[in-house]
């Protein structure tokens, strides 16, 4: 976990991950009166919109999944010590 | 002269309705709370128009009444995974929790009592929490009780904070996605598993309690 450079960190309570293999990942808090993180890999599609638009396409992408944190069973929980 | 009379007769009425009002406790003693101010009064335009709008598609209720029956003392309180509290909040030096846009910092909360309640009976022998007690208490899902937790608290009245009811158009929002779900927004100040709650504008970090919970 601590090789991952975070590329953003948003005050819209997500941020942006390189992964050690390279790849993006999104992590980004959802939930109400429990909050809590869940993390997302981007796919080449994501990857390409987030290199090409940036933030604008990150907050979408985060806003997606706050709205519905499953994301089609892509998301996972991150874990805590 | 005439002034001089008048002058005269003024003062002798004045001395006289100073005596009735002051004369052996006439005055009665107000045993009456009056009534606090709404908490909308603390938002901005932009809030205060978001809340009138949401008043008016809960009403006959809204936020006055909602505070005044599940939070009568203006306290609320939230939980955040104390990874989650350390990376968006601690390291980034958040001045306000919630989420923040261009407009406001956004956070949904829950009445102090009833979380601290749950937290509470959640205590396990080891001194940790058991996350299956604290979800079916707060009508949530247990997994996302999981590992070490942070508990907020806040008191509204007393830092003047800005409070609406949450709408469908609030930063964090989770959308339901079928009418059994438990852990999404459904519109009129109660969760889908039942807890009341209410949208925090700009709550400080600086003015909030906050606990840890193994």
């Amino acid at each position: 976990m601590s090789d991952e450079e975070v590329l953003l960190l948003s005050p819209l309570l997500y941020r942006v991950l390189r992964e050690q293999d390279g790849a993006l990942s999104i992590e980004v808090v959802v939930g109400g009166i429990m909050q809590f993180e869940v993390r997302v890999r981007l796919n080449a599609e994501e990857t390409e919109s987030f290199q090409r638009e940036g933030r604008a396409f990150s907050d979408r992408l985060a806003q997606a999944i706050t709205a519905d944190p499953p994301f089609g069973g892509r998301s996972v929980k991150v874990s805590q010590g | 002269m005439n002034f001089i009379s008048r002058a005269l007769v003024l003062g002798s009425l004045s001395t006289l309705v100073g005596c009735a009002t002051t004369k052996g406790g006439t005055k009665t003693p107000d045993t009456t709370e009056p009534t606090p101010a709404s908490l909308v009064e603390h938002c901005d335009d932009t809030q205060k128009a978001i809340s009138k709008e949401a008043d008016a598609m809960a009403s006959p209720y809204g936020i006055d009444q909602h505070i005044a029956k599940n939070f009568p003392d203006r306290r609320v309180s939230w939980l955040m995974t104390d990874s989650a509290y350390q990376k968006f909040v601690v390291q980034t030096g958040a001045k306000n929790f919630g989420r923040c846009n261009d407009t406001a910092c956004y956070l949904f909360a829950a009445p102090s009592a009833a979380i601290h309640g749950a937290v509470e009976k959640s205590k396990t022998a080891d001194g940790k929490h058991d996350p299956a007690v604290l979800g079916q208490a707060l009508g949530l899902p247990a997994k996302n009780f999981e590992g070490p937790l942070r508990m907020m608290t806040l008191d509204l009245g007393a830092q003047k904070i800005c409070t609406r009811l949450p709408v469908d158009a609030d930063p964090g929002v989770w959308k339901c996605q079928t009418p059994e779900d438990t852990d999404c927004f459904k519109f009129g100040g109660y969760t889908s598993g039942g807890a009341p709650e209410v949208m925090v504008i700009n709550a400080p970090v600086a003015d909030t309690q906050v606990a840890e919970i193994p």
